[in-house]
């Protein structure tokens, strides 16, 4: 089979939320674009089946609709995590391009009558989330790329950056049906991978039926490590409240509306553990459902019986934007909002940033720039972003900021070396040799074990040594994981990378010797948050042999 | 199994093939059949089901969401 090898401007890696907004912005600002995804644009990553909610602030005469009360919301939540410089440049200053980017593509915010329809919760100051039927934002958004000339590539996962002399200049990766080989040389890369999920066990034991999308497994995260670039926040766990054993979207839609936590005796309980009760953050609501059910106060269910019938109507509208299937499975579980409780438990574990409005992944600067020449980041791949919101403005400023960069080669730019193309070629076909016979489900099954025990909502300095122990013996089953054909070759490079990003989070979990946003990061031997020594941010960078923590003050 | 096509139903478009986040389900070239052949990878998104255009899709919870008993993390 030929290599395929393609020149472009500014290359895109991941066609999700962020990766379109930024292709769009990219070719607006006249560069050749090229995108490589895993699935299909038009229907990949976290919504394909459609979204619900995007938050912004509007600007209206109200204190808590204003960027002032948006800073000071993610200084006060976030803190220690967020760098309110890059959620200024990366957020706030897209805002508008943002909203308008919803009506170019025809999946406006508004509800029919022209109006917002915005609801609050974990905290917020005040009604932030706008509520849209977004079902068909996806495919509006993949059309509108492809119209606006990217050269997209389908179902080409990629497995690494390609750099020359400390400049990213391109990327590799293949067909997961064909095994056609892609090479594409860039001026300016953009990696847009959406985050790493399947990293913990699934309580319905179904690995890929989790909160967040299961394609995004930190491909984008373990690739710009390989490549030099830091990653930060990434020793958080993050979790939601979701129907017993199915971790659907919903929570947000659920609290905004006014549903409420019930313990097995019919108690609300959410008061005992955060004094804004069922308006507190996601991770508090976490931490008193699990309270409840470590007291054997379970089941634990939500109640929505007492809203009027038009809430209820909106709510359960909402919920099937957000998670298509969900009324398929009240459905098959004979459960009527209207009638019953449904119960309720805690989702999966999975990396990811504080809350909403912080996020973890590869570190970004207010350029949404990288430490490494030509590097780009955005989406839940990147160290500030999180949610929707972030994920269009973060799209559209990495779009802009790498055309810039893109530019100012005049002509001539860094080719990739025909030695590293040669060995990323070699480590990606590895698993298709006949002497392997390790199946990537059961490597996967003990990987999330291996961090489900020891990195979960208590972690300690034993627990966490005792997981990456655990991983050093899985690492001496590395070379036997076997790909009968290209789809499962996807799935061992996704397995690998799960493996690099648990390594990051014990490493800068392990160095973080105190406790911040609750279980999140709950240590127990060193159980309260340290702001005299720990405000700011840990982050790693792959120096060869090892995995190296470093400490980023953060001034609020 | 999680999305199950009925064969009765299907014209073998496609479109359920190209709408798949997880590569779950194949249009087979040769035999012209569209099948999910990775059941078990199935996330429940209901995109497929979105773009059919004959109904043929429909979302069977595994028993294992549907009767969640055991699951408790204590
Ligand atoms: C069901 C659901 C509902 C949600 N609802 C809301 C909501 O209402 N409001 C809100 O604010 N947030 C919501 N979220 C979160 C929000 O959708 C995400 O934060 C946002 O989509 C992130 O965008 P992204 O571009 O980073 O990731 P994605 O849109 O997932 O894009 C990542 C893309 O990268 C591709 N990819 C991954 N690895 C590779 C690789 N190695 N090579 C090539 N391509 C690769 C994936 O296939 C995917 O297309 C929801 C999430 C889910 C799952
Ligand atoms: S429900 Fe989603 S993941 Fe499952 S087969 Fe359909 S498109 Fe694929
Ligand atoms: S979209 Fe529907 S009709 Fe078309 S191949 Fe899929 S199941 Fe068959």
């Amino acid at each position: 089979m030929i290599d395929q090898k393609i020149r472009t401007d500014v290359l895109i890696i991941g066609g999700g939320v962020c990766g379109l907004n930024a292709a769009i912005t990219a070719r607006e600002a006249g560069q050749s674009v090229t995108i490589m995804e895993k699935a299909v644009v038009e229907r990949s990553g976290h919504i394909a089946g459609g979204v619900d909610h995007f938050l912004a602030y509007l600007n209206t005469d109200k204190a808590w609709d204003t960027r002032e009360a948006y800073l000071q919301f993610t200084a006060t939540s976030a803190k220690g995590a967020t760098n309110l410089k890059v959620v200024e440049n990366v957020y706030c200053d897209e805002l508008e391009a943002a909203i308008q980017r919803f009506e170019d593509i025809k999946c406006t915010l508004k509800q029919p009558d022209g109006t917002y329809f915005r609801t609050q919760s974990y905290g917020q100051p005040g009604p932030w989330w706008i509520n849209f039927n977004g079902k068909k934002m996806k495919p509006l958004l993949g059309k509108y790329a492809r119209k606006s000339g990217c050269n997209i590539l389908d179902r080409v996962v990629v497995g690494d950056l390609l750099v020359n002399d400390g400049q990213v200049c391109g990327a590799a990766g293949f067909n997961i049906r064909t095994g056609e080989f892609y090479v594409v040389q860039a001026k300016a890369v953009v990696v847009s991978t959406g985050g790493t999920n399947r990293l913990y066990q699934n309580p319905s034991g179904l690995s890929f039926s989790c909160w967040m999308c299961p394609a995004n497994t930190g491909d984008g995260e373990a690739m710009a490590l390989r490549a030099g670039a830091e990653l930060a926040n990434v020793e958080y766990l993050r979790m939601t409240v979701v129907p017993r054993a199915f971790s659907a979207a919903g929570l947000n839609a659920l609290v905004g509306m006014g549903a409420k936590l019930v313990n097995g005796k019919g108690e609300e309980f959410m008061e005992r553990y955060d004094t804004m009760g069922m308006n507190g953050p996601r991770y508090k609501l976490v931490e008193g459902v699990l309270g409840e059910l470590k007291a054997h106060r379970g089941p634990v269910y939500m109640d929505c019986r007492h809203l009027e019938p038009k809430a209820l109507k909106h709510l359960v509208t909402t919920l099937a934007y957000d998670k298509d299937t969900l009324p398929d499975y009240f459905e098959q579980k004979g459960l009527d909002l209207s009638r019953d409780l449904m119960e309720i438990s805690t989702s999966e574990g999975m990396q990811g940033g504080p809350n909403e409005v912080c996020g973890s992944g590869v570190k970004i600067d207010h350029n949404c720039a990288t430490n490494v020449r030509g590097l780009f980041a955005g989406g839940n791949s990147a160290d500030q972003c999180r949610s929707l919101h972030m994920a269009v403005t973060s799209g559209l400023h990495a779009g802009r900021c790498a055309s810039e960069y893109s530019k100012h080669f005049n002509g001539s730019s860094p080719s990739p070396s025909e030695k590293q193309i040669k060995s990323v070629k070699q480590r990606l076909f590895a698993p298709m040799n006949e002497s392997r016979d390790l199946d990537w489900r059961e490597f996967e099954d003990v990987l999330q074990k291996v961090l489900t025990e020891g990195m979960g909502p208590v972690r300690s300095k034993w627990s966490m040594e005792k997981a990456w122990q655990n991983l050093d013996l899985l690492d001496q089953w590395k070379n036997k994981v076997k790909a009968k054909n290209f789809h499962d070759l996807c799935r061992t490079q996704e397995v690998y990378n799960m493996m690099t990003v648990a390594r990051c989070m014990i490493t800068a979990a392990g160095y973080r010797k105190e406790s911040r946003f609750g279980l999140c990061h709950n240590r127990l031997d060193y159980p309260e948050p340290d702001d005299a020594n720990w405000l700011g941010q840990i982050a790693v960078r792959d120096e060869g042999d090892r995995i190296v923590p470093v400490f980023v003050p953060l001034n609020y | 199994m999680p999305a199950v096509i009925d064969q009765e139903l299907c014209i073998s478009c496609g479109k359920c093939d190209k709408s798949c986040p997880l590569d779950v389900i194949h249009f087979n070239l040769e035999t012209e059949i569209t099948e999910v052949i990775y059941p078990e990878e199935c996330w429940h998104c209901g995109s497929c089901r979105q773009v059919c255009p004959e109904k043929a899709i429909s979302i069977r919870f595994p028993l294992r969401i549907l009767v969640c008993a055991g699951t408790s993390p204590y």
